[in-house]
């Protein structure tokens, strides 16, 4: 019961943050703004969907693959977003 | 301290007056790592996964010193997980300001960009900072000009470059051998 309502509330919590990362890209005026809407807060969601569903695995070995796929998502976000900021920045078109 | 290759290098805290290690030893510590990570993707003690795995490792070693050779540098792994905690904190930090400012109505954002000037070398130690400071709130790092790193932020009403400044000190103190700014 305790568990169920463990995950429940951070799997929760977690969808309102990829929310988040969805409404600034519809609501930020520029690319590299959008950026970070979408980097940022994913990277919170994903973690907080992950603490959440922690309790339901059976085994050590499934907890920590969660973990590693969350650590590699915001390794990858964070290289990937100053690649793509990079290549925005030179283009020039990152107005509205 | 110059590497052999005139390359200015990282090296961890700890090792700051070590050597770099050879290429044999990376690839044995590398192809090592990469097994692990594989193993907790796979965890199979079936002969026909492991002998897939053992391929995996050692394409990856293969590529990682083709891309990243150890004269290039390297990462102290323990220091690194010493800092781990405050990533993760800065990472949420980073969430918790998105959602803020998105479900503003008002949508408090200014953005624009800062030219950070940094200590550390050009290379593997400033791509590592510019990648770690991706996850604080409220930057985007965006390439360099002139060799200053030129950071993207949501916000130019908030202290961006003093806060990224204060991260340089806590990385350059813990894991990297970069000049101070006072």
């Amino acid at each position: 019961m305790l568990l169920d309502l463990w995950t429940i509330v951070l799997v929760s919590m977690g969808v309102v943050f990829f929310l988040a990362g969805t409404v600034g890209l519809l609501r930020f005026p520029d690319a590299l703004s959008r950026l970070h809407a979408l980097t940022k807060a994913d990277n919170l969601g994903l973690g907080l969907v992950v603490i959440g569903l922690l309790p339901r695995l059976t085994g050590i070995a499934d907890g920590a693959k969660m973990i590693f796929v969350w650590l590699l998502v915001m390794l990858s976000g964070a290289c990937l977003a100053q690649l793509v900021a990079h290549l925005i920045r030179q283009s020039g078109d990152f107005k509205p | 301290m110059p590497s052999s290759n005139g390359k200015p290098e990282m090296t961890g805290g700890m090792a700051s007056t070590g050597k770099l290690p050879s290429r044999k030893a990376a690839a044995i510590a590398r192809g090592i790592s990469y097994l692990a990570l594989w193993l907790i993707m796979m965890p199979s003690a079936r002969p026909t996964d492991l002998l897939v795995g053992a391929g995996a490792a050692i394409a990856a070693t293969w590529l990682s010193l083709r891309t990243f050779p150890p004269a290039t540098g390297c990462l102290h792994f323990v220091s690194m997980a010493a800092l781990m905690p405050h990533f993760i904190w800065q990472s949420v930090r980073a969430g918790f300001d998105i959602a803020r400012r998105v479900f503003d109505p008002r949508l408090p954002i200014q953005p624009g960009f800062v030219a950070c000037p940094l200590g550390f070398p050009e290379g593997l130690a400033r791509n590592t900072f510019a990648t770690i400071t991706s996850l604080i709130p409220g930057t985007v790092p965006c390439g360099e000009v002139d060799g200053v790193l030129t950071y993207h932020c949501l916000d130019l009403r908030n202290p961006v470059v003093q806060q990224l400044w204060a991260e340089e000190r806590l990385m350059a103190r813990a894991l990297i051998a970069g000049r101070r700014h006072d």
